[in-house]
């Protein structure tokens, strides 16, 4: 009876034990929800340190700025001659989404990032600054800015006038294929989609806003003014071509490789990396239907320390022979007003260059994806990314 | 068990040899196994007698020479060709599978029909029918050793090679399983092939025990005529005990020999002496010899020796064993009965020491005075 | 009686680190993947989520990805079986054939783990290049078409799992492979099996504890491998790998990832439990 009545006894305290904790896990779940990420940037700011404080710290892009080499000395140790501040670059912006996971908890939270500027794209810095993440600059403190960047980047609908924003560097997407291995050119988008030679070899953007603004234009559509319908189309486009194996695979900046390889034979590109990737064989061309432009943007997250010294950063990349020689090196769209001229001094052979100087034929036939509301956003993406795959 | 004595056939070893990189295990071995012997190959680790057995079962390859069974020859079968079966040393037990399929294994890999029944009494027969569902690490050594037995013996194999068989067991488990594995033996009839270090064993059980030494056979009989009239000093050190004296050969003398050790003359029968000439060994065992105290009356008409004095002595029970230094200085052992006649000598004393003539033997001078003494 | 007093709370000394690690580390990060799941899916990372339970979301999840889901167990089933085999001949060929060479064989097993996971599979693409020297010999004895490839289909991703992985198969193999007697192989032998009976009653029998081991080190983290597909294969070798890495970092679908993430973990749980306890190895305990 007694051995009966402890076996029930621990019977029951273990059904209560997990029962509680049962329970009380129910309960923990509850607290890992997330709060909302929203920030006001007047009040989540930090002191401006920069009169006594002589580092600054930048996240950029890879290969995305000149670099010293014998005889030559780069932008950014002329930026460290000039001010005296030191400069802690790092190239740790690979994907503007993947970049965004890694600061939301800080920036979400009105934590500080540890860095005074990072980098981002046009969609992106929109998300930030919306989101109020990103700090005003002084206008008085960047003088050249306001003065010199190019009129087509000079108001974008999201930051009209250049207050929280300013343009690293800019540059168009358009078609790339290797001249070895493909005798008979691209010259239209579209062939990417339906050309029976390239299926297999061809590669497309994980930028939502590059590959799908150019299906849109294939198709006729303005990447800047859609219907879902318009949209829905150019997904069934990209998701046909996805699923007969026409396209190969979705790349970051990595595509290169692949088309200097053979294994892609014409491909979606950015037009930097192709006159970058010292491979004779792969030529840039601006699709017949059109090419999108972008472009990266300086920003100064809450909470930065250095803000003086970011802008000042600014401002000398602003001077016309600085952006000159930004531009020589990295072959994107220079934004820098009197650059040209500029570079006239610093390397003639790219005076005429139309990959950093487009003329107003060129650019006449850029194009910008629409701004998108948050819910569409995150509806697209999603499509979008159960075809990509990113 | 009839079974086991149609096709039953003979073992033949002829100039067996096998060569490693760096030496040579087995000699230009020749061998005879009767069917239905027990038969023992005996000798010190490294003597070569396990390779020979590895070769019988074919897990080593010879280097020349040929084994046949019968008729047939088999020199270069493979292991799983002969009908040749191994107890391991190790037993080499499948610790995957209970006792039941261990000693089914054979069976099964040849498709003999009636398994179950065959298994059983194979179990019954090693008193572990009840043990059949376990698995080998539950059973104690013994039982181990049953099963390896049981495994190998249900094949009813021409030939049942025994590597060492009991030299994992405790003393007294291994005196009981000596007795059971001659019972068995006799029991089935099959042609055992026992390979051992243990002296001792290799008589207790063999009808015929092959000393190997070196990679040679030394010389090969019955256990007592080995014993009794053993042919090298390795055979007389290694089989039990011996008192090997120097002597000289003077002549024949009718059916005896005479040799002169250290002044004495002494008789050795001429088919128990092994040279004729020159110099020799003059052999007999410590339980042979007599000791009496100085004058006393041996009761051993013969070989007389004078002038030994007591240099140790062990009670060891049934017997007592002396150590007596000569007058040419060599210390001979002696192992007297306890029979309660007559009266133990103390350390010192002076005794006379003598045999009868027809248990000496004698040995060729040639050959080390030393070979076939274990360390211990 | 002090002595014992002082003994008592050595035990829950000598584990505080580990408990503590595993609540950080395991603990809290499984609770907060649970609740993810639960998450509410009209929530985004910029208002917040709200755990609601929603456990639709699961439903939502299998509908949406089973293709993936399917692709990473079938995937990673077949890549573990391909270790198998190559893994298998080459831990024998180590425990019972190398000799002298045994060391330096193993040593060069695990060699490539001294160069990082991505560089060793960034240079499979170079190997499985469609101009290189693989596919233009494939090409040439017309096992491949004049247009066929092998990067970026579900060939190389499977390749690249297998190169991967191959290790943790030949390592736990050769462990229990090198334990087994010599001397039970040639009992085998004497008892009248020859050598391909002994290898499957003898040989096979008494591995399986190391390939038991083997697939479960090799399969657990294939079925939710991503690199190899993200490099190696193309938008039709997506695995669920991939699906969740893109909706936690990309799309932010946080709740879908999340439910994803619980379904995969609740999936290879339960496909362990089925194998284990099918091959019935207490030595795995």
């Amino acid at each position: 009876m007694t051995d009966n009545g402890g076996l029930s006894r621990r019977t029951m305290l273990k059904g209560a034990a997990g029962t509680a904790f049962g329970l009380g896990s129910v309960l923990a779940l509850k607290g890992f929800g997330t709060s909302g990420l929203k920030q006001d940037p007047a009040t989540c700011r930090a002191t401006d340190e920069s009169a006594h404080d002589k580092n600054f710290v930048i996240s950029n892009w890879p290969l995305y700025i000149d670099e010293p080499d014998k005889g030559y000395r780069s932008t950014l140790q002329d930026f460290e001659k000039q001010t005296g501040i030191k400069v802690h670059y790092t190239d740790d912006v690979n994907d503007n989404s993947e970049f965004f996971a890694k600061v939301k908890n800080q920036l979400g939270a009105c934590e500080s990032t540890k860095r005074d500027m990072f980098v981002l794209t046009d969609w992106m810095a929109a998300r930030m600054i919306d989101v109020g993440w990103i700090q005003p600059l002084d206008p008085a403190k960047v003088p050249n800015l306001h003065e010199n960047i190019i009129d087509s980047l000079k108001s974008p609908d999201w930051d009209p006038k250049r207050t929280y924003s300013a343009p690293w560097q800019s540059g168009l997407t358009g078609l790339a294929y290797n001249k070895k291995y493909l005798k008979k050119p691209v010259k239209q988008y579209g062939e990417l989609l339906t050309r029976k030679d390239l299926h297999g070899r061809v590669t497309m953007l994980t930028e939502l806003r590059d590959t799908m603004g150019l299906i849109l234009l294939s198709q006729g559509v303005d990447p800047a003014k859609f219907s879902d319908a318009q949209w829905n189309t150019a997904m069934d486009a990209l998701t046909k071509a996805t699923s007969d194996g026409q396209i190969r695979r979705f790349t970051g900046n990595d595509y290169v490789q692949d088309l200097s390889a053979g294994n892609v034979l014409a491909c979606e590109a950015w037009s930097g990396d192709i006159a970058n990737a010292g491979d004779d064989n792969l030529v840039f061309v601006p699709p017949e239907e059109g090419m999108m432009i972008w472009a990266d943007n300086m920003l100064v997250p809450n909470l930065a320390t250095r803000e003086g010294n970011a802008e000042k950063w600014i401002d000398f990349y602003y001077d016309p022979h600085n952006a000159a020689k930004l531009a020589d090196y990295n072959q994107y769209i220079c934004p820098v007003k009197g650059a040209q001229k500029a570079m006239e001094k610093v390397d003639p052979d790219n005076v005429d260059n139309p990959l950093i100087f487009p003329t107003d034929e060129t650019l006449k036939q850029t194009h910008r994806f629409m701004a998108l509301k948050e819910f569409q956003t995150r509806e697209y993406e999603r499509q979008f990314s159960n075809v990509t795959g990113v | 068990m009839s079974q086991a004595s149609e096709g039953s056939r003979s073992l033949h070893l002829s100039q067996l040899t096998k060569e490693f990189a760096t030496f040579t295990a087995v000699k230009a071995l020749d061998l005879d196994v009767p069917h239905g012997s027990f038969f023992a190959l005996l000798g010190p680790s490294g003597c070569g007698k396990t390779t020979t057995l590895r070769m019988v079962a074919g897990l080593e390859t010879p280097t020349s020479g040929s084994i046949r069974l019968g008729d047939t020859d088999i020199t270069y079968a493979k292991p799983y060709q002969r009908p040749v079966n191994t107890v391991f040393q190790s037993y080499a037990l499948f610790p995957h599978l209970d006792i039941y399929e261990n000693v089914a294994f054979g069976l099964r890999r040849r498709k003999s029909g009636d398994v179950d029944r065959q298994v059983k009494e194979m179990l019954d027969l090693v008193e572990l029918g009840t043990q059949a569902r376990k698995k080998p690490p539950q059973l104690s050594g013994g039982q181990q050793q049953r099963v390896a037995l049981a495994r190998a013996l249900i094949n009813r194999p021409d030939v049942l090679l025994l590597d060492e068989p009991l030299g994992a067991l405790d003393l007294k488990l291994r005196r009981a399983m000596q007795i059971e594995l001659k019972r068995i033996q006799t029991e089935v009839g099959l042609t055992f092939v026992h390979v051992t270090h243990d002296q001792e064993e290799a008589m207790t059980m063999a009808d015929t025990v092959a000393v190997m030494n070196a990679g040679v056979i030394e010389q090969m009989g019955a256990p007592a005529e080995l014993y009794e009239n053993p042919r090298t000093t390795f055979v007389a050190n290694f089989l039990g005990q011996s008192n090997l004296i120097a002597g000289k050969v003077l002549g024949a003398e009718g059916d005896f020999v005479k040799v002169d050790m250290h002044g004495i003359t002494v008789s050795i029968p001429q088919e128990r002496a092994h040279v004729k000439t020159g110099d020799g060994w003059v052999g007999i065992r410590p339980e042979k010899v007599l000791i009496a105290a100085v004058g006393e009356d041996i009761d051993a008409p013969g070989n007389h020796l004078d002038g030994g004095v007591v240099t140790d002595v062990s009670f060891v029970g049934v017997s007592t064993q002396y150590l007596v230094r000569m007058p040419w200085g060599q210390e001979l052992q002696v192992f007297e009965q306890n029979t309660g006649r007559r009266r133990l000598f103390n350390k010192g004393e002076s005794v006379d020491l003598s045999w009868r003539p027809e248990y000496a033997f004698l040995l060729d001078a040639s050959q080390d005075v030393n070979a076939g003494i274990e360390d211990d | 009686m002090p002595r014992q007093g002082k003994g008592r709370y050595t035990a829950y000394w000598l584990l505080a680190p580990g408990a503590i690690w595993l609540g950080l580390f395991f603990v809290i990060p499984f609770y907060s993947l649970v609740s993810a799941s639960l998450f509410d899916p009209n929530g985004s990372v910029l208002t917040g989520y709200d755990v609601t339970y929603h456990f639709a979301n699961f439903g939502n999840a299998i509908k949406n990805y089973y293709p993936e889901l399917l692709r990473s167990l079938w995937y990673a089933g077949l890549a573990t079986l391909v270790c198998l085999v190559i893994g298998y001949v080459l831990a024998y060929a180590i425990a019972f054939k190398a000799g002298r060479w045994r060391n330096l064989l193993l040593v060069l097993v695990i060699a490539p783990f001294f160069t990082s996971f991505l560089l060793r599979t960034l240079s499979w693409k170079l190997i499985l290049s469609d101009h290189g020297f693989v596919v233009d010999t494939l090409q040439k004895v017309h096992i491949l078409g004049s247009d066929g490839r092998l990067l970026n289909t579900w060939f190389a991703v499977v390749a690249g799992i297998v190169y991967n992985f191959l290790p943790f198969m030949v390592l736990p193999l050769y462990a229990s492979l090198e334990k087994i007697d010599g001397r039970l192989i040639e009992a085998a032998g004497d008892l009248y099996a020859n050598p391909f009976k002994a290898f499957f009653k003898v040989t096979w029998p008494l591995s399986l504890p190391g390939v038991v081991a083997g697939t479960l080190l090799t399969f657990i983290p294939a079925a939710g491998d991503f690199i190899n597909a993200q490099l190696l294969g193309g938008p039709g070798q997506r695995m669920v790998g991939n699906t969740i890495q893109s909706l936690f970092t990309s799309t932010q679908d946080y709740a879908a990832a999340g439910a994803l993430s619980v379904i995969l973990m609740a999936l290879i749980v339960g496909l362990v439990m089925v194998y284990i306890r099918r091959a019935g190895t207490e030595e795995l305990v």
